[in-house]
């Protein structure tokens, strides 16, 4: 088997790990990252979409609040364009408890989360479909960020510095010689090939995935894993943030992101990182709380529902403790001092916004371990826009122009998010492509209200023409079925109409069901 | 005094209300938009099992073709090919066994009834096929066709890309934007000259249906003559030029038959008739001011399923008929409303109203709501109809019934 | 009444709406109803205008609402889109003039055979073109020298006769700039025979509609005159009195557009919308005997009737061709054209001219190849424009009703 050898091998490649590489090259480590699925396949691209001010957690969770301030402003630096400041509110309604808006502004001053009170009419103002009987409102600075932005910004930046990133490729063991984790096992998705990677040290940023990781090597970790439901609907019902003012609960925040806003989350405590399905008391719950905010909720078209599944560190005097109320903050086990197993660290929990302060804990440790002096510098470093990615509203109609009569972005694949041909062709030329999608993860193709109806087939022929090496064919049926999946837990009214379109297009025009084993 | 109220502008209403206007009655054709004509292929699909007519006799007695019976069946398709004819838009197929015509993305799609442009392409045609693409047409994919087709046992004999004309395009184009284009002499002129170079040898040419929109006869026999090949035309993603030229046939025998058409209101709920609640005495229509109420002797409902409102499907699991408010038998389990796939079997496409033999849908005893009003199409509970491959046919046979029992 | 913004979420994207847009037919610059509305909307937001200039060339026709099954306010979303593009520079003066006909009226009639050679002349039409880009091909009224109000001051009425003083059933009449300042003899037309059907017909206070001001984008001169005639018309509407118009987009304004494009709210809009009707509607589903007991006398002649596609946004189908189908000698062919191109005033402006000429083509064909002696239309825009194309004459179908009722 070949072998590879680095100071650093990271595993796993959502926002923690990509965060960890990313510090690991400015303080000039060797670093290789694993990554099992696509980016944006795990949990990081699963989340809803909010960069925390912190305001939520300043009452159940002060380390956790006080570490999204800080972080808050230094993201809104270093990585300005995956964030759009849609700023936050806290809205209490008439049926909140009446004493926790004081109580709740009082903690923000002592963890030193700006909040701001404004009048219920100003509030209405700004969020015109928000619920008429609000009783308080406050402005925070809460903003959306884009993981798929994120991900793609940090691998490019890993990649410039030297570092290495491997997609779909998944480590499958880690042996251990004389105390001491010494190399790993990585498989290849694409070829099924196996490659050995020796490193010095080892970071385990696998998520819902850790235990595994860690159980590879002996290791039995304490996770309490949390699955989290989200519905998207189909418009920004909001342009800020919003959340209720009220001890953290189920379905209580909604955030606008792109052409959409998401509706989350649930908390339910599952066995595996696979366990992703929804029921429908979380979607009925969601809907329920979403009314309660925006009363004409049900005029609106929900797209789909999807989950993620939060890790989060269970330490053993917490045992049957709900997930909800776990702490947050981030936990950095060094299993050397844990578990007398050298070369393995292991990165559990946090908030996607304090990625990078778990990152740079973690990489102190690594550096110490190491016998190496670097500093950190990613709170100075700011990082450029890869310039292909997912793109914010206001770019994706930089094509478009004001009277009329100029060149359209022609052959726009998917109507619905203004997907271009080119923007198929150069995604697939640098990343190449294994499933359809990857390329919905890349340039949110097929994410619209029409949920790929029209663009799964003409994606599928432009990958087809481009004759992507390692496809056996253009994937079709399985983007079908993946949009499916995510409207089935949604099939009633309008969302229900779209299902039925395509199957009209598929079914009764395509005649899909009739094409062969292996064309999709 | 309006005779018969038909609801729906779907292939179900348009061909009620003509043939209804046909057989001498005031029809008034009401409906909020235009019906699935613009999404389909523009055949008739009777039941995608060989030989059609022998295996309806193998189904439930609560299918629909089993409710609308074999003669409705063939009395309607009869008059659609006559009417098919007489409009210019010649259809061929009978009822006794499918064509096969080969779809956009390569596979098979079994049909009793094809406009004749498409059933040049039927598969089990000597001639052997060349596909042909049209350069920027985002809507077709040669490759994918052709590579489909090889693996369904049919050889391609070639595959290539043919330009167009005035590439310098502000705006995608969909294939009506292309059907109108070839409408003009001057481009078939110019789209055959580029083209035959291309096509030298090719007997049997396969290209997205394109060849015009109103006057598609004389396109499609100009391209034919300027090319010297057959050519066929497969149907691509909606708006469908087969589907719409279809829609525009009905939709002119339906005027010309004098048929009154409302469009742009919806109908909800019936006007009080007499008879202590058994006779509906028409619909109200909810136009741009407000209220209207349409007086009928009766009313048929061709509003379709899920797609187009007909059916709604509620987040209590309950589905509910979107005119009356009729029975709509189910099961209340929202999760039991779908199946995993798109490309499977779906339980609520089966959803709809249950009839009795005249066409009229029933309440719990099973016994007609009003005696006045009839269903047709997909309104009518008992087919997943993309699954069975019967959309058009239950639509046609279902409406026959149904007007020859209003009319009587 | 669902409001046109949240509407776009019920958009499947079918396509439906661009197949049956008559500008994308006609020109590449227009990507459809469904791209620059429903599909665009989600892009917009009050921080994005989504500067996407090219909904500026959308008629604002209607057509794409009327047909959509799912009931989204298609052109009302690309209406507002519009304004609020438009929001972002000063009007220009011609978007100014051509949206106040009303106090063109006023200014013009006291010189009105000035005015009109001012209109009306070769070069002073060019001269218009040159300076303020109003099409010389287009067809403007002329100014009337005395206006209806002023011909008829008797039947003014500034509030609801007392119930004590109507002899018989009385109606309000919208005449519209149109009627009053532009052609009155139709407005006295239509009240003769309404009072020859046993009407009493008063004359309310009201101000231009406003829907010229909404068309070019200017909400807020619109939103005045609305609430104006709202504030006049209420009382009207509150003792029971219908409000009828011979003006197809003044109709509409009033039942429909105050309230889905301008935002208007309030039980007093709701009433005032409530109580407007179309003549022939009013006629047809008001007046009991219209249909089946009235005898109407021969007009001999051939015309081609247009359902203006304003008409068509009513949701009542075209309750005028009803009437004139009864009349005895007279042959009407309907017009198959969604729109004749006019569209209010999108036509007159010279850079739209082209298109908006391209878009009435297959109806002058029409008119043509049927060799009709006039045309008939509900609307004065479509008239003008129709019969400045086709060189025929062309009336208001309560006119032919006139001349078959002895009163013309």
């Amino acid at each position: 088997m070949p072998a590879l050898s680095t100071q650093l091998l990271v595993i796993g490649g959502g926002a923690t790990g990509l965060g960890i590489a990313w510090d690991a090259t400015l303080r000039g480590l060797k670093v290789v990252l694993v990554e099992q699925g696509d980016l944006g396949q795990g949990t990081s691209g699963r989340y809803h979409g909010l960069l925390h001010s912190g305001a939520r957690y300043v009452i159940s969770d002060p380390t956790s609040a006080a570490d999204c301030a800080s972080e808050n402003l230094i993201l809104r630096r270093i990585v300005p364009h995956t964030i759009e400041d849609t700023g936050g509110l806290f809205v209490s309604l008439p049926t909140d408890p009446l004493d926790y808006p004081d109580a709740w502004l009082d903690a923000c001053r002592k963890q030193g989360v700006p909040a701001e009170e404004i009048s219920p009419a100003a509030a209405l103002e700004r969020e015109p479909l928000l619920n008429s009987r609000l009783g308080r409102a406050f402005l925070v600075q809460d903003a959306a960020l884009d993981s798929f932005d994120l991900s793609h910004t940090l691998v490019d930046a890993i990649r410039r510095a030297g570092g290495t990133v491997w997609l779909r490729q998944r480590v499958e063991t880690l042996h251990v010689e004389s105390g001491r984790v010494v190399r790993a096992d990585v498989r290849s998705f694409r070829t099924g090939e196996v490659v050995t990677v020796g490193a010095e040290v080892f970071v385990n940023a696998a998520g819902p995935f850790a235990g595994e990781v860690a159980a590879s090597a002996g290791i039995a970790l304490p996770l309490a894993l949390g699955k989290g439901t989200m519905v998207a609907m189909a418009e920004r019902l909001v342009h800020a943030v919003v959340n209720r003012c009220k001890p953290p609960a189920d379905g209580d925040i909604l955030v606008p992101i792109g052409t959409v806003c998401i509706l989350g989350t649930t908390d339910t405590p599952v066995a595996s990182g696979k366990e992703l399905s929804i029921e429908p008391w979380e979607i009925d719950l969601l809907l329920a709380e979403g009314e309660a905010l925006i009363p004409t909720l049900p005029d609106h078209r929900a797209l789909r529902a999807w989950a993620g599944i939060r890790a989060l560190y269970q330490p053993p005097q917490s045992d049957g403790q709900p997930t909800r109320t776990l702490p947050r903050a981030h936990a950095i086990i060094d299993h050397s001092a844990n578990d007398g197993l050298a070369g393995l660290i292991t990165v559990i929990g946090g908030k996607l916004t304090t990625f990078r302060l778990m990152a740079e804990e973690t990489l102190d440790l690594v550096c110490r371990s190491l016998g190496v002096e670097a500093p950190c510098q990613t709170s100075e470093t700011s990082l450029p826009d890869p310039a292909h990615g997912q793109l914010s509203p206001t770019k994706r109609l930089a094509g478009f122009d004001r009277d009329g009569s100029g060149p359209k972005p022609v052959e726009t694949i998917c109507e619905c998010e203004l997907v271009t041909r080119s923007d198929l062709a150069t995604a697939i030329e640098r990343d190449g492509i294994d499933e359809l999608d990857d390329l919905r993860r890349d340039l949110r193709l097929g994410m619209g209200p029409c949920q790929a109806a029209f663009c799964a087939y003409r994606a599928a022929g432009i990958v087809h023409d481009l004759r992507a090496p390692h496809m056996a064919d253009a994937g079709l049926v399985d983007f079908l079925n993946e949009r499916w999946r995510g409207m089935r837990p949604l099939a009633w009214g309008h969302t229900l109409r779209q299902m039925e379109l395509i199957r009209r297009i598929y079914l009764d025009l395509l005649c899909t069901s009739t094409a062969p084993e292996g064309q999709g | 005094m309006t005779h018969l109220i038909v609801i729906g502008a779907g292939l179900t209403g348009l061909f009620a209300a003509a043939h209804a206007a046909e057989r001498g009655a005031t029809v008034t054709l009401v409906a909020l938009g235009r019906g699935g004509l613009a999404l389909s292929h523009g055949c008739i699909d009777v039941l995608a099992v060989e030989p059609p007519l022998e295996a309806m006799s193998r189904l439930d007695k609560s299918h629909p073709y089993v409710k609308a019976g074999q003669k409705a069946l063939r009395s309607a398709v009869e008059q659609f090919l006559g009417w098919m004819e007489q409009e210019g838009l010649p259809y061929q197929g009978h009822l006794e066994q499918n064509l096969r015509l080969p779809t956009a993305l390569g596979a098979s799609h079994s049909t009793c009834l094809a406009p004749a442009a498409q059933a040049q392409g039927d598969l089990e045609g000597k001639e052997p096929v060349t596909l042909a693409g049209l350069a920027g047409f985002r809507d077709f994919s040669t490759s994918l066709a052709a590579s489909g087709l090889e693996r369904i046992g049919v050889r391609v004999a070639n595959s290539v890309e043919l330009p167009l004309p005035h590439q310098a395009s502000v705006r995608d184009r969909y294939s009506i934007d292309l059907a109108r284009r070839f409408e003009d002499k001057a481009w078939r002129e110019e789209v055959a000259r580029s083209w035959k170079t291309r096509l030298t040898g090719a007997r049997r040419i396969g290209i997205p249906a394109c060849l015009g929109l109103t006057s598609h006869p004389e396109v499609w026999r100009d391209m034919h003559e300027r090319l010297g090949a057959l050519i066929f035309e497969i149907p691509t993603l909606p708006p469908s030029v087969p589907g719409l030229r279809l829609e525009n046939a009905l939709r002119n025998r339906a005027l010309k038959a004098g048929v009154r058409l409302i469009e742009g209101s919806r109908a909800l709920g019936q006007v009080d008739g007499r008879s202590g609640g058994r006779r509906a005495g028409g619909v109200v229509i909810h136009a741009a001011g407000g209220p209207r109420a349409l007086q009928a002797d009766a009313v048929l409902l061709a509003t379709g399923g899920f797609l187009h409102g007909g059916l709604v499907a509620r987040q209590d699991g309950r589905a509910q008929e979107s005119v009356f408010d009729l029975p709509v038998r189910v099961s209340g389990d929202r999760t039991a409303l779908t199946a995993g796939s798109p490309i499977e079997a779906q339980p609520y496409a089966t959803l709809g109203l249950l009839v009795d033999s005249r066409m009229r849908p029933v309440g719990a005893r099973g016994k007609a709501v009003f005696e006045n009003v009839f269903a047709a199409g997909g309104l009518l509970a008992g087919s997943d109809r993309s699954s069975e491959g019967s959309r058009q046919g239950i639509d046609l046979a279902s409406a026959w019934r149904a007007v020859e029992s209003s009319l009587t | 009444m669902t409001q046109a913004g949240p509407s776009a979420d019920l958009c499947l994207k079918c396509n439906i709406c661009t197949a049956a847009c008559p500008v994308a037919a006609v020109t590449d610059r227009f990507p459809g109803p469904k791209a620059v509305g429903p599909q665009l909307q989600r892009f917009r937001s009050p921080r994005h205008i989504a500067p996407e200039g090219s909904v500026e060339w959308c008629s604002g026709c209607g057509t794409c609402s009327s047909v959509c099954p799912h009931g989204v306010a298609v052109a009302e979303i690309n209406i507002q889109a519009k304004a609020r593009l438009r929001a972002l520079d000063p009007p220009s003066l011609r978007d100014q003039m051509i949206a106040r006909p009303e106090l063109l009226g006023r200014l013009a009639r006291p010189m009105a055979p000035i005015a009109n050679l001012l209109t009306h002349s070769k070069p002073s039409r060019w001269l218009l073109e040159r300076t303020l880009h109003i099409s010389r091909h287009a067809a403007l009224p002329r100014f009337a020298r005395r206006t209806l109000r002023q011909r008829n001051p008797s039947r003014i009425a500034s509030s609801p006769p007392r119930v004590a003083d109507r002899k018989r059933p009385l109606l309000a009449y919208f005449h519209g700039c149109s009627a009053n300042y532009y052609e009155p003899e139709l407005g006295e037309t239509a009240i003769a025979v309404l009072d020859a059907l046993g009407f009493e017909v008063v004359l309310p206070p009201q101000r231009c509609c406003g829907l010229p001001l909404q068309s070019n984008g200017l909400f807020e001169p619109a939103r005045a005159y609305a609430q104006s005639n709202i504030r006049s018309l209420r009382p009207f509407a509150e003792a029971d009195l219908p409000i009828v118009g011979t003006s197809t987009s003044c109709t509409l304004a009033l039942k429909h557009d105050y309230r889905a494009i301008l935002g208007l709210e309030g039980d007093e809009v709701d009433l005032v919308a409530e109580s407007t009707f179309d003549i022939f509607e009013f006629l047809s589903f008001r007046h009991p005997s219209f249909h089946n007991e009235m005898d109407f006398a021969p007009v001999s002649a051939r015309a081609l009737y247009h359902a203006p596609c304003q008409l068509r946004s009513h949701g009542i189908g075209a309750p005028a061709l009803e009437a004139l189908r009864r009349i005895p000698a007279l042959h009407v062919v309907e017009s198959s054209a969604a729109c004749c191109g006019i569209a209010g005033t999108y036509g007159v402006k010279q850079e739209k001219y082209d298109v908006a000429r391209a878009v009435g083509a297959p109806l002058f064909a029409q008119a043509a190849a049927e060799a009709v002696d006039f045309i008939i239309t509900d609307s004065e825009t479509c008239r003008w424009w129709i019969s400045e194309h086709t060189r025929l004459p062309a009336f208001h179908p309560i006119e032919i009703l006139a001349r078959s009722m002895g009163l013309a």
